[in-house]
């Protein structure tokens, strides 16, 4: 590019001087752990995924009839569709696993408290249209699981619908319900790029309170190789599912066409969705499962005011220990959801949600208000 | 402190050479990575041989009498595969192209070396209705092409439009002659 070209461009894109000042010379903080990649990896692994979706999507067909036959189409057929398919699967374990690990570390570090309550919002918002848009592709593949699970989902929108609005409706595509693919596949597009702004917000209401660092460094050179290990890391596990285990915590029923006249012994989702799936069966009817579910990201949000103790310092021993606690109950929860339907699993399964809720409700402000006295 | 001063001067100044090879080779083995990955995207954009197996089809034209045609659907278009009689060639031959509507020589509308074979998408140019004329007794009009049943318009047998509201001669589609007896059309 010409020097006349390039102060042409400059004086009305600068786009040279933005990159530089957000990316090659952005100053941190110089004692960021690795897990702070996580954000990176978080939004690499959601345009991977857009992409890898857009090139599905070329030969997905949303109908009733179509859904399944075009997903064969695409592992049989399509140049390197079986490559693609699984990269998009894979790639939603992989987003699952890395959303999952930061509001986590969230939770232990105590990076949910004032100021940062917007940040730790976003990021469960974020979770929560991930899971949204975790389901509508999982209910995409019209198997013969995830076809009845969007039956009994879709009849969750329907238990709205007295409401303003219409949101069976809205979900359904119409009372006979023909179009409900199409539009489930329309929303599982649309909430990714909704999803994708959510990052963006995240990422500007994590620097707007961020504490100044004593010392920092300029991100280019320190934390692009810092973080090009992370990524190494990430991606090498990626690859080794992608090849391996392409089909990873997936119910094996669903890869049999959808029989509207049979309904699956098991119906387990995803692995992503099993503790959500389990929250949803706390309590009876549809209703009462949208209310559960709901219910158990509110306490999430409410984690910022639940919290007593002084912002500033460090959480104790036994709130950590808690929330480790916490990490295997949810955990417990899913292996419940997944195991099937069983007395004593609904037992363990009331008892794992209300640990859960215990923790969030009981144990957060008691342990908190104690150990920052 | 004395050894990471050392350390620095080993690696920025007197071992450039070890860390520009470093460099290079992380950029390069990034740059490898980056494009095994867009591969499969973009191939998956490429057409599957299933839609290649119906796209260049081979015809074959060696059963044509003279003074017949050949319809084949080929992307959801009519493709005519027309025999001319040496009568036909020679008349059309004999044409002044300037004095046509839109003006195309002889040579222009078929192959080199197999002068008798005119092949045509046959749809009219104007309304576009699928034309008649492949068999002798379809209304060919006075110049035993091919006569448009919606508006009336009238081709010569090579496809050139002599009269009526068309503008424009038959289009002429990709293909190849393999030999004297088989085309591959696209």
């Amino acid at each position: 590019m010409s020097d006349q070209t390039k102060s042409w461009l400059d004086s009305r894109l600068p786009l040279a001087a933005c990159f530089r000042a957000q990316v090659c010379d952005k100053p941190l903080p110089a004692n960021r752990p690795y897990l702070s990649a996580l954000g990176t990896l978080i939004t690499g692994t959601l345009i991977f995924l857009m992409l890898s979706g857009a090139v599905l999507s070329a030969y997905y067909v949303a109908s009733d009839h179509g859904a399944y036959n075009s997903i064969q189409f695409i592992m049989r057929n399509v140049n390197d569709g079986w490559l693609i398919r699984s990269f998009h699967a894979t790639g939603t374990t992989m987003l699952f696993a890395a959303v999952y690990l930061a509001i986590f570390h969230a939770l232990i570090t105590g990076a949910y408290r004032l100021p940062g309550e917007l940040v730790w919002g976003l990021k469960l918002a974020f979770l929560l249209l991930m899971m949204l848009v975790g389901y509508l592709g999982y209910a995409m593949q019209d198997g013969a699981v995830s076809h009845w699970s969007l039956h009994d989902v879709t009849l969750a929108g329907a238990g709205l619908s007295s409401f303003p609005g219409n949101i069976s409706n809205w979900v359904l595509g119409g009372p006979a319900g023909h179009g409900t693919l199409g539009h489930v596949a329309m929303m599982h597009g649309l909430l990714t790029f909704i999803a994708l702004g959510v990052l963006v917000l995240h990422y500007y209401a994590k620097q707007a309170v961020a504490p100044v660092a004593k010392k920092t460094v300029p991100l280019h050179p320190y934390y692009t190789s810092h973080h090009f290990v992370a990524v190494s890391v990430y991606v090498l596990l990626f690859a080794v599912l992608v090849f391996f285990a392409p089909h990873l915590g997936e119910n094996p029923l669903n890869a049999a066409p959808a029989n509207p006249l049979l309904v699956p012994a098991v119906m387990t989702p995803p692995w992503y969705l099993l503790p959500a799936a389990a929250v949803t069966h706390a309590l009876p009817g549809t209703e009462g499962g949208i209310v559960a579910f709901f219910a158990a990201f509110a306490v999430l949000f409410a984690m910022p005011w639940l919290d007593r103790s002084d912002p500033r310092s460090e959480p104790g021993f036994l709130y950590k220990l808690l929330v480790v606690i916490l990490g295997l109950d949810v955990i417990a929860l899913g292996m419940t959801a997944a195991a099937g339907p069983s007395t004593i699993n609904a037992i363990l399964m009331i008892i794992f949600i209300g640990w859960y809720f215990l923790h969030f409700l009981v144990l957060t402000p008691l342990v908190t208000a104690r150990e920052s006295k | 402190m004395a050894n990471a001063a050392a350390h620095a001067v080993e690696d920025g100044v007197e071992a450039p050479a070890k860390r520009d090879f470093l460099k290079i080779l992380t950029v390069s083995a990034g740059a490898v990575a980056l494009g095994a990955t867009a591969w499969p995207f973009i191939d998956a954009l490429n057409p599957t041989t299933a839609e290649l197996a119906v796209s260049n089809p081979i015809i074959e034209v060696g059963g044509i009498a003279p003074n017949t045609g050949l319809r084949v659907m080929w992307l959801g278009q009519p493709i005519y595969i027309r025999k001319l009689t040496p009568q036909q060639i020679a008349d059309n031959q004999a044409v002044v192209p300037s004095s046509l509507p839109d003006p195309a020589d002889y040579t222009d509308r078929v192959k080199p070396g197999y002068e008798s074979f005119v092949v045509v998408v046959g749809l009219n140019t104007g309304i576009s209705c699928e034309l008649l004329g492949n068999s002798p007794t379809d209304p060919r009009g006075p110049l035993d092409g091919w006569t448009c049943p919606c508006d009336g318009s009238i081709y010569d047998p090579l496809g050139r439009v002599r009269s009526g509201p068309a503008p424009k001669n038959l289009a002429i589609p990709r293909f190849t002659f393999l030999n004297a007896t088989q085309i591959q059309l696209g």
